[in-house]
């Protein structure tokens, strides 16, 4: 693809150490060995042993060289734009001359509100100047990949400016790695910014891996075939070299990197220390691992030795003291606290009952100004002579003597509620209802044709109020059987509690068994029937319990002709008794399911409460030592929380005591639940 | 401007000697700042590797497929040979005082756990 371009093959002095220094940096960004030198990576004995120790200063602003002029328009300019670090600096030269984190920040000035740029790291003393809060480092690179060229232009600038540039133009031929199959996108954006942005006279590009492979195999390192193994920081590059020449077609890239390993060591710390999740950042992690971590050479001989606890495992192990920070205490509120609030609850209260208490002193004024105006009339009507009195009716617009009465009724027994008084009893009623309907008793031929009229009005009246009433009767009646059913329970399980229980859940398997079968014929039915005659009927799927099929038997054995050759059904009058047949089975079928299912809940119900009811009494004497059942009573009905103290605080002895009530009661599985805590 | 912050030449000037066009020039304020850069997936996508023979490395045929031996598993917690899983919650572990850890972790640690393995059950 003519992509790797190496020093040999362009133009360069044949010599250009400088290069691949820089890039033989980058295999110690995330394997770093602390005093110990890795066998594996060659390295130039020159390097300080500063920077082997930390690949990437955190905190390191480069300064700005002065000897930019010193350089010849020749001297090509080396760049080693990594993920991690960018580096630049002169061609020929050991090392390269401005070193910083390849990352940008854009705060906004706190004061000043406009926007500044800050590239690499920078003192943290000073971040107080600047609003942090809507930034983050931002990085031209995804993956290994340059895919953001304003933060790339940053960068360059920030590099050019420390290196000392200050001509018009960068007039510096550029030496610029990038990535193994860099994608052309990528690479002719980075070359259209360095020639048009910078006024760069020539580019070339290369693999930073290769060049660093190729000086160590000029300096005798290594030999011409080899393998190059490029830890990077999202990636991870292995290159093979044939006779000094790079295999591009069978080198391989994994997407791991000096990023994950920092994002590993960063989760497992917060897992293992959830309380000092905050004090764990990113940062902290790639410190620890760069200045505390090594590469082992053998992994498996590591693990046994901090497995076994040696001496040595001792020594490589560092210990991290933390800030105590004291745990955050929620403050019980306070007194005066609890006083206001006490007291704005009843201001509350008192408001919603006062205006409660106006409304319905209102609607009490109204009613008995009706109420007086309505007995005035009656007055009225009392004092004055028949002729007039429908006059004077049909201005207020009652029919008759008896409406104004009811009336007066009606709103005397709404006042008396609204006043809180008892409601009238039904004698009461029994007694108004005669009088209110006279003419009911009055045999029909004594009346007039008007009367006949009223009559029946108040024949229809009079029967819906008695059915009401009939209805508040049976109701009563109802409650009070339940009310005695309940006692009668009561004490059948006051004197014989085992018995009962064991009744109780008789019934229940009963009722359930019934209901069960019950469901499982109507949906038995149902799927059986669909399964084998799909070219039937829509809905005989549905149709399926007893009834209903006696239903349908009637209905097509009522419709058969009977060998006449047509449909007579419903000729004659007594066919359409078969209807009366299908109904009540019915109605008798539902009836039933429903009372059962209701006994159901019932049943259940009171073996809930039953089962509530029994087992703390067995605790409770437990815990007042081995005796006094009738503290009992006293405990709470809430078993698991009864349980869970027991769990949490019972000392060893108590156990006995309770495994002995329990044997007592017959409550195995129970006992399988306690667990002694130490 | 703070003295400080000016002596300490953190930040990038504004206008630079050595460049043709200035950033403020390029990227007028306001405007959207050429934030619409194609991500890789998207560069790689456009890059169309299909009409590129087969044999020659591109970006894409470079990346290795996943490893055909079975991994050592290591323990969850400790970093040690595991030998053992608990069943119930499927993290791996070393030795029975590791397993008493992993029996009092709380469910979020233990998704969390087995989320640093990619063995984390994703309910979607």
């Amino acid at each position: 693809m003519g992509s790797v371009l190496l020093p040999s093959t362009y133009g360069f002095p044949k010599q250009i150490p400088s290069p691949s220094l820089y890039s033989i940096t980058r295999q110690e960004e995330s394997i770093v060995v602390v005093g110990e030198k890795p066998k594996v990576s060659p390295i130039s004995p020159s390097r300080p042993p500063k920077q082997r120790g930390r690949a990437m200063p955190s905190i390191w602003r480069p300064s700005r060289q002065a000897d930019y002029d010193c350089f010849s328009s020749a001297t090509p300019i080396v760049i080693d734009n990594g993920g991690s670090a960018f580096r630049i600096g002169w061609a020929g030269e050991l090392d390269p001359r401005v070193t910083f984190r390849n990352v940008v920040q854009r705060p906004r000035h706190k004061t000043t509100g406009e926007t500044v740029t800050i590239v690499g790291d920078h003192d943290p003393a000073l971040m107080k100047y600047f609003d942090y809060t809507r930034t983050s480092h931002r990085s031209a690179f995804d993956s290994n990949v340059v895919y953001q060229f304003e933060i790339m232009e940053y960068v360059l600038d920030y590099g050019f400016e420390r290196l000392g540039a200050n001509d018009l133009q960068v007039d510096h031929p550029i030496l610029m790695t990038e990535c193994v199959c860099n994608p052309i996108s990528s690479r002719s954006k980075m070359a259209e910014l360095l020639f048009e942005t910078y006024g760069v006279p020539s580019i070339a590009f290369g693999i930073d891996s290769a060049f660093s492979y190729k000086f160590n195999q000029q300096h005798g390192i290594c030999t011409e075939d080899g393998l190059a193994v490029c830890a990077g920081v999202t990636t991870s590059h292995v290159i093979p070299f044939v006779k000094g020449e790079p295999v591009l077609e069978a080198c391989c890239r994994t997407n791991i990197g000096g990023y994950h390993v920092t994002d590993y060591l960063k989760q497992l710390l917060s897992l293992k220390y959830p309380y000092h999740m905050s004090s764990i950042t990113w940062e902290k992690a790639e410190e620890l691992k760069m200045e505390h971590c090594y590469v082992a050479l053998d992994y498996a001989s590591e693990l046994q030795l901090f497995q076994k606890g040696k001496k040595e495992a001792e020594e490589k192990t560092r210990s991290w003291q933390l800030p105590w920070v004291p745990p955050p205490q929620e403050e019980a509120p306070s007194e005066e606290e609890l006083a206001r609030k006490a007291a704005l609850k009843e201001k509350q209260g008192q408001r919603l009952r006062d205006m409660a208490a106006a409304k319905r002193s209102i609607r009490i004024s109204e009613m008995e100004n009706e109420l007086h105006g309505l007995k005035d009339l009656l007055q009225q009507l009392g004092q004055v002579e028949e002729t007039e009195i429908s006059s004077i009716l049909s201005k207020t617009g009652y029919d008759s003597r008896q409406e104004i009465e009811s009336a007066i009724q009606k709103i005397t027994q709404s006042l008396r509620k609204a006043k809180g008084e008892p409601n009238e009893t039904e004698e009461r009623i029994d007694a108004s209802l005669a009088e209110k309907y006279p003419l009911t008793n009055v045999p029909d031929d004594m009346l007039t044709p008007e009367q006949l009229k009223e009559k029946r009005k108040q024949t229809f009246l009079k029967t819906t109020s008695e059915g009401r009433l009939r209805a508040k009767q049976k109701r009563f009646e109802e409650e009070s059987m339940r009310e005695k059913q309940n006692q009668q329970e009561e004490e059948k399980r006051l004197e014989n509690p085992e018995l009962y229980l064991e009744k109780l859940h008789a019934r229940y398997r009963e009722l359930s068994e019934k209901v069960e079968q019950r469901k499982r014929l109507k949906t038995n039915g149902a799927r059986t029937n669909g399964n084998q005659n799909l070219s039937g009927g829509v809905g005989r799927g549905e149709r399926l319990n007893a009834a209903q099929k006696e239903r349908m038997r009637l209905l097509t054995t009522a419709a058969f002709d009977r060998g006449k050759g047509e449909d007579t059904f419903g000729a004659r009058d007594e066919d359409w008794q078969l209807y009366k047949l299908m109904s009540k089975d019915n109605d008798d079928e539902d009836n039933g399911q429903e009372e059962d299912e209701a006994e159901l809940a019932r049943v259940t119900a009171r073996l809930q409460s039953e089962i509530q009811r029994t087992v703390p009494c067995s605790f409770a004497a437990g815990m007042a030592s081995q005796s006094l059942i009738w503290l009992a009573s006293l405990y709470t009905r809430d078993l698991t929380s009864f349980m869970v103290w027991i769990i949490l605080q019972h000392p060893k002895d108590w156990l006995d005591i309770f495994l002995y009530l329990l044997h007592k009661l017959d409550f195995f599985e129970i006992s399988a639940w306690i667990e002694p805590t130490e | 401007m703070e003295p400080e912050v000016v002596n300490s030449e953190m930040l990038l000037p504004p206008v630079l000697p050595f460049k043709r066009v200035q950033m403020s020039d390029k990227y007028p304020k306001g405007h959207a700042r050429g934030r619409h850069w194609k991500h890789l997936k998207q560069i790689l996508q456009a890059e169309n590797y299909a009409s590129y023979p087969a044999d020659e490395p591109n970006y894409l045929n470079i990346e290795t497929p996943p490893s055909i031996y079975p991994s050592k598993k290591f323990c969850d917690i400790t970093g040690y040979e595991a030998l053992y899983i608990d069943p119930r919650t499927n993290l791996r572990y070393a030795n029975p005082d590791v397993f008493k850890r992993i029996r009092m972790l709380p469910d979020d640690h233990v998704q969390r756990y087995l989320a640093l393995r990619n063995a984390a059950v994703v309910l979607k």
